[in-house]
């Protein structure tokens, strides 16, 4: 049994997007070198997530806006509030919504060496509140 | 040329890497305790917000915390970094030798303004003895002075310090210096008001954000504490976009400011103008 972990960071560019990850978690289990086994991919913060949909720019645009609906920035949260944790509001709590209605991390089977997934599954990286510097793992477990 | 006046660079990474001590400085002194970003996590900021550049501030209170938060040469250190840094400096009032500090800030690293906190420098600013040869230095200097009125997040800060009504001997008695009511003194909104209202060398940032957020406290103060058209009527040409970046998103805050009923070309003044004109660019 081998299991590999990889801490790996993103810059986000905007307030809400969607990073393609796909490619960064292929090369993560080739290089892993486990044949048989599991991905798990997972965000490290409660204001993003990880969410599996088709690569298609007009889809990222509709994953974030119907979240955007769910969850919208302007509402009446508890979280506007001081924080002594942080210094600061915290204001942001549709971006934890948003982390908790889209998952925070996604699962993929390996065999032979390869992903299994669909032929238009794609992994992103979900940003809620960005653009900031964000961490995520990657953990390859297997033979 | 749009410009954030209020922020500071508290967790650029950058500089906690070379300087280690910025890191607790973060933490224990201004209380921020949200995890270092890269210089371009900055940058990004300033681009969703739709604003070129930011006023940079840092907090010499050597006598009363024992550190300075970024030192004048931190700030222009990271000026050099990035045309759209614009840098202020601050001088410990209590150090003997403030005078010289600042010529050599302004003179020598190129920083364009001064940043006074009286809660965490613990001096009162109608203190004359202590105070004015200062104000009487910057006025010759040419530089504005950012003074941080109202509430203050630190704990050992003290809110008797951060009168915005202190400033009223300063502004009368120096009228040819631009004094900046930095978080509009709130709580005591009215009292910055009054002086902006009374001074034309008063000015006043949006850097205010206590409860709610932004879009909501934003329009409570501008709306509610006063009317928004003291703002577009009387003061238009005497407030300054800030957010306090990081302790606020720049993004979020100048949404909030956008949102909150003022006209475009209001709005051009806080953003654009107003900021140049207390930068002595236009």
């Amino acid at each position: 049994m081998k299991i590999v972990l990889k801490r790996l960071a993103v810059q986000t560019r905007k307030d809400k997007e969607l990073v393609d990850i796909t490619d960064v978690v292929s090369e993560v289990v080739r290089e892993s070198g486990v044949k048989e086994g599991v991905v798990l991919v997972v965000t490290m913060h409660t204001s993003s997530g990880i969410i599996v949909t088709e690569g298609l720019p007009c889809l990222e645009r509709d994953v974030l806006n119907h979240l955007g609906r769910l969850a919208p920035p302007d509402a009446d949260y508890y979280h506007n509030r001081f924080l002594d944790i942080d210094g600061r509001l915290g204001f942001n709590a549709d971006a934890h919504l948003k982390s908790i209605l889209g998952g925070i991390y996604a699962i993929f089977p390996i065999h032979e060496g390869q992903i299994i997934k669909g032929s238009r599954q794609r992994i992103y990286f979900a940003e809620y509140d960005g653009p900031l510097e964000r961490e995520y793992c990657i953990q390859v477990m297997g033979v | 040329m749009r410009i954030d006046f209020h922020t500071h660079p508290l967790l650029v990474r950058e500089m906690w890497t070379k300087y280690p001590e910025l890191e607790d400085v973060a933490r224990n002194v201004f209380f921020i305790r949200n995890r270092s970003q890269p210089l371009e996590t900055f940058f990004l900021e300033l681009d969703v917000a739709g604003l070129d550049k930011a006023v940079l501030l840092p907090i010499d209170a050597r006598t009363s915390r024992g550190t300075t938060i970024f030192s004048n040469e931190q700030i222009a250190e990271l000026c050099r970094c990035s045309s759209r840094f614009v840098g202020f400096a601050s001088v410990d009032p209590h150090a003997p030798n403030a005078l010289e500090i600042l010529v050599y800030a302004v003179k020598e690293l190129g920083l364009r303004g001064l940043k006074l906190s009286p809660p965490t420098q613990e001096f009162y600013p109608n203190d004359a003895k202590l105070m004015y040869p200062i104000y009487k230095e910057a006025e010759a200097l040419g530089i504005p002075v950012v003074f941080h009125t109202g509430i203050s997040w630190e704990p050992k800060a003290r809110l008797k310090y951060s009168l915005p009504l202190l400033l009223e001997d300063v502004a009368a008695d120096f009228p040819g210096l631009k004094i900046v009511l930095a978080h509009f003194g709130w709580p005591w909104v009215l009292d910055a008001v009054a002086l902006a209202l009374k001074y034309p060398n008063v000015y006043l940032d949006t850097a205010c954000l206590y409860f709610g957020n932004p879009k909501e406290f934003i329009a409570f103060v501008m709306t509610k504490q006063i009317p928004l058209s003291v703002i577009e009527k009387s003061l238009r040409h005497q407030v300054v976009f800030g957010s306090d970046y990081p302790r606020v998103e720049i993004k979020n805050m100048a949404r909030a400011v956008r949102e909150v009923g003022l006209s475009e070309e209001t709005l051009e003044l806080i953003f654009s103008i107003n900021p140049l004109k207390v930068l002595g660019e236009v």
